[in-house]
């Protein structure tokens, strides 16, 4: 276990020592809930990481690095943030894909702005989730007020890339 | 029927992509490059497995606790930059997917809160939410990048919704 996963149950277990507090129905409560969401999402999981380690394998080592590349600049950046809005599922997908494009040669700043631009524009969340519960105006709301944040991210990642080498990738 | 859709979308799409991909890969490479690659993904699912439970269970203790409600009254039309502030930590703090994050721009709509705040509130979740970062980015990705990016975008939903409340749009949440 990584110092990172040690915090994260540090975290829970606080948490849920909270909720014991307030009586055992609430910690039960809190199981269950837990149970029940980590049954919804193990199917994902059997589908989405299988599908990130088959691309992983097909995708040749420098593909990534001529589009969205270290030096492919604000071009590369526009079309990561493009490619992240068609993102087909929730992190379990997007971050295992982020991996592989790493690998195959993706620069930090892009990958800056694909996560950027997954978390605005993904589009399989607006039609299956906001608009049907907060309807049209919302969504053009939030896309209207969001447009700009991808390529602002993307450019800042360089901008710090150049003071600070950060790279992506397991510890 | 919309509802199942809504439910498997993703599944079904992932997992059309996942056998197209399998199929390439095995008439290129083989069964041997195949199962390799089934082997890569369940290394994958062991190392991110620990963070997964306790985030879910985080998650769920956090639901218990917090009442998303009562924030609203600090995030209406007048509420400023405060609000937005309001907005977007508890955007960051909240757990769980969609299905849990949209529903609650609407409690959060009906207790008071205006469309900036509830576009930063939103922004902020799928941003910079806890959850994404605590279990899969930071281990996935590495804590130096994740750390970076999040310190980015952890302003913009702010940002944005204040932007939203200049826009002329008028919303109204849904009855």
């Amino acid at each position: 276990m990584t110092a990172g996963q040690a915090f994260l149950w540090v975290l829970a277990l606080i948490a849920f020592g909270f909720c014991l507090r307030r009586g055992p129905a609430a910690g039960h409560r809190a199981v269950a809930d837990a149970g029940r969401n980590l049954l919804k999402i193990l199917p994902m999981f059997a589908v989405a990481l299988p599908m990130a380690a088959f691309l992983a394998e097909l995708v040749p080592a420098d593909a990534a690095s001529g589009w969205i590349g270290p030096e492919s600049g604000l071009a590369g950046i526009a079309i990561a943030s493009f490619a992240g809005g068609l993102m087909p599922g929730g992190p379990f997908v997007t971050f295992p894909l982020v991996l592989t494009f790493a690998k195959a040669g993706a620069g930090v700043a892009q990958m800056s702005a694909l996560i950027t631009g997954w978390s605005i524009f993904a589009i399989h969340r607006i039609v299956t989730w906001e608009y049907p519960v907060l309807g049209w105006r919302f969504v053009m709301l939030r896309l209207i007020s969001g447009l700009p944040l991808p390529i602002a991210a993307g450019l800042i990642a360089d901008a710090v890339l150049q003071v600070l080498p950060i790279t992506l990738g397991r510890p | 029927m919309i509802t199942l859709i809504r439910r498997h979308a993703s599944l079904v799409v992932i997992a059309a992509i996942g056998a197209t991909a399998a199929a390439v890969l095995w008439r290129r490479d083989g069964t041997a490059a195949v199962g390799a690659a089934l082997v890569h993904a369940w290394d994958l699912f062991l190392f991110i497995a620990p963070s997964l439970l306790a985030g879910l269970l985080l998650a769920a203790a956090l639901r218990q606790l917090m009442s998303p409600g009562g924030l609203a009254r600090w995030m209406g039309a007048e509420s400023g930059w405060f609000g937005l502030a309001v907005a977007m930590l508890a955007g960051a703090l909240t757990p769980g997917g969609p299905m849990a994050a949209f529903p609650l721009v609407l409690v959060l709509a009906g207790a008071g809160a205006d469309r900036g705040a509830l576009v930063a509130y939103i922004l902020s979740w799928a941003l910079n939410g806890f959850q994404k970062l605590l279990v899969y980015e930071v281990p996935l990705l590495g804590p130096d990048f994740a750390i970076m990016r999040t310190l980015i975008t952890l302003p913009m939903p702010m940002l944005a919704g204040w932007i939203a409340r200049r826009l002329p749009i008028a919303w109204e949440a849904p009855k």
